[in-house]
Parts: C-alpha cells; structure tokens; sequence
C-alpha cells in the first residue's frame, strides 16, 4: 500500500516537472514569435519580453531548483543577491543613459 | 500537486545534513549553503557582465561600431535556450531517479544532461565560429569585446557544469550505495539550473531585446 502510494507520488512529481518544461518551453516559444510581430510597439515589445523572461526564470528557479518550499536561508542567499543585482543593472542603465563619454 | 513535488524533495535535504556530518546551526546543509552561496555571487557576476554589455551597445553604435542587429541572429541561440531548457528538465528528472535509487534512469538522465551541455557548447562554438569569420572579434569593436566575454564566460559556465556532472555521474557509478550520492547529484543540478537561468536573461537581453532599453 505504501509502496504503491509512493511510486504515484514519484510518476506525479515526474510529470510535474514535464509540465513545467512544457510551459518553459511554451513561453521561449512566444518571446520568438513576439519579436516577429511586424509594428509591435517599442515599449510594449521591451515590457512583453522582460514579463516573459521573469517567469522564466521564476519557473527555474521555484521547481527545477526546488527553491519555492526550500529552507529560508537558501532563498535569502539567492534573492538578496538578485535583488541586488537586477537594482544595479537598473541603476548603472539610468545613470548612462545619455552619456556617451565611455568607450564611444 | 506542486507543494508536494517541492516538500517531497526540499525535506530529505535536511535530514541528510544532519545524517552526513555537514550540518549547521541553521538546520541546513553546508555544502548546499555554500552552492547557494556561490550562486548568489555568480548571479552578481553576471549581472555586471550583462549590464556592461548594455552600457556599451548604443557608445559603440555612436562611433561608429559593428551593429549587433546585423550579426546576431536568433535562429541558432532559440535552439541553444531550447537545448538549455531541457539539460534544466533532464537533470531534475535525474535528481528525482537518485532519491527514488533508480540507478538506471539516474544514469540514463545525467548523461542526457551531459550530452545536452556539450550540445549547447557545440551551438556556441558555432556561432562564435561564424561571428569571427564575419569580422567580429574579441578585439573588433566594444560590441565583439563585451559580447565574447559574456558569452564565452557563459560557456566556460557550460563546460565546468558538464565536467561536474561527469565528475558526479563516475562517482555515483562506483559507490552507488555511498551516502550523501543524492545530495551530490543535487548540487551539481543546482549549478547547472544557473547556468540554464544565466541564458534565459542572455537570451532576452541580448538576442531578443530590440536597441535602447
């Protein structure tokens, strides 16, 4: 009985992370296909693309690195770091912007 | 379905921290700690990698420089991500053969995560390959400087991913009943899953990403 519940649990799990390669692979498919849009706006292009990379890598990140669920010092050692990270490429962006003075 | 997926597999971790001596005080594993650990400063890494990349695209179109618009072509790097996305599925598929001491499908499913890296390296090797014939170097243009070292520290990523992997994949074949083989098994995932979420942010902000975020 125990035995059998658990070989369901694993053929559950298995063809969960199916399923989220499934998806993963859905969403690669879009951003290709997004970029192929003849006069799609700028702004809206840009904005689609970076939502769609996000759950992306959300999706790695929560299910094939287990993160979601895991102990919490493991999620504050990756999200501190990315947080800081994703500031610093947002912040060094701004900062030049329109500053031609390096390497042009 | 998915809380389930995720506690089935976050909870044996814990105990074989303690069972395996590498505890901490935290009541987590050490050597996983430290892979996060490592992640976490890679994540930073690459960030000032990609961020320089994006800083120097519209100065080297400015004066004058190679456009990436003209050489970077999304036809070969859709098919990288794709190869990326399932090493990502494969090797969490081994990871669920190890804690189930299914040897064989483990086997089977590292190797196929293996394969897949020295795939995508081919793929990269490729375009690299092509780039250079058409003129692009590493000393061409700002664009062929910041461009080679963010990918070709990506595929250096690549390379130590699958040569772990390997590494992990002989140790567990000749001491299939050492203790600690599924830990072993998923830390080397964890890396190579970073290395896989690496390209989905090089994908979109390189390849994907129109001029002038």
């Amino acid at each position: 009985m125990a035995e059998a519940q658990t070989t369901q649990s694993h053929s559950e799990s298995t063809r969960f992370y199916w399923m989220v390669a499934a998806v993963l692979t859905a969403i690669t498919v879009v951003e290709v296909a997004v970029t192929l849009i003849p006069g799609i706006p700028h702004l809206l292009l840009v904005a689609i693309l970076l939502i769609l990379a996000v759950i992306k890598g959300a999706g790695v990140v929560m299910f094939f690195m287990h993160l979601r669920g895991d102990a919490r010092v493991y999620q504050l050692l990756f999200i501190a770091p990315l947080t800081l990270a994703s500031s610093m490429i947002i912040v060094f962006l701004a900062i030049f912007s329109n500053y031609v003075g390096i390497g042009g | 379905m998915s809380e389930h997926a995720t506690a089935t597999h976050a909870a044996p971790a814990t105990h074989a921290a303690h069972d395996s001596g590498h505890g901490t005080s935290l009541g987590v594993d050490s050597r996983k700690m430290g892979v996060w650990t490592f992640i976490g400063s890679e994540t930073l890494f690459f960030a000032a990698l990609i961020v320089t990349y994006l800083i120097y695209k519209p100065r080297n179109l400015a004066a004058g420089g190679q456009d990436p618009k003209e050489f970077l072509g999304i036809a070969v790097t859709s098919v990288l991500a794709a190869i990326l996305l399932a090493s990502s599925l494969t090797m969490v598929l081994a990871l669920a053969a190890i804690r189930r001491h299914d040897t064989r499908q483990f086997r089977i499913w590292l190797l196929a995560t293996a394969g897949l890296g020295l795939c995508f390296l081919s793929g990269q090797a490729y375009e690299f390959t092509k780039l250079i014939s058409e003129g692009v170097t590493f000393g061409s243009s700002m664009f062929g400087t910041t461009f080679f070292v963010l990918t070709g520290f990506h595929g250096t990523h690549v390379a130590i991913g699958v040569t772990w992997l390997l590494s992990v994949f002989t140790k567990v074949w000749r001491y299939p009943d050492a203790p600690g083989n599924d830990m072993d098994v998923e830390l080397g995932g964890l890396y190579w899953h970073f290395v896989d979420l690496v390209w989905v942010a090089i994908f979109t902000l390189i390849y994907l990403l129109p001029d002038s975020i």
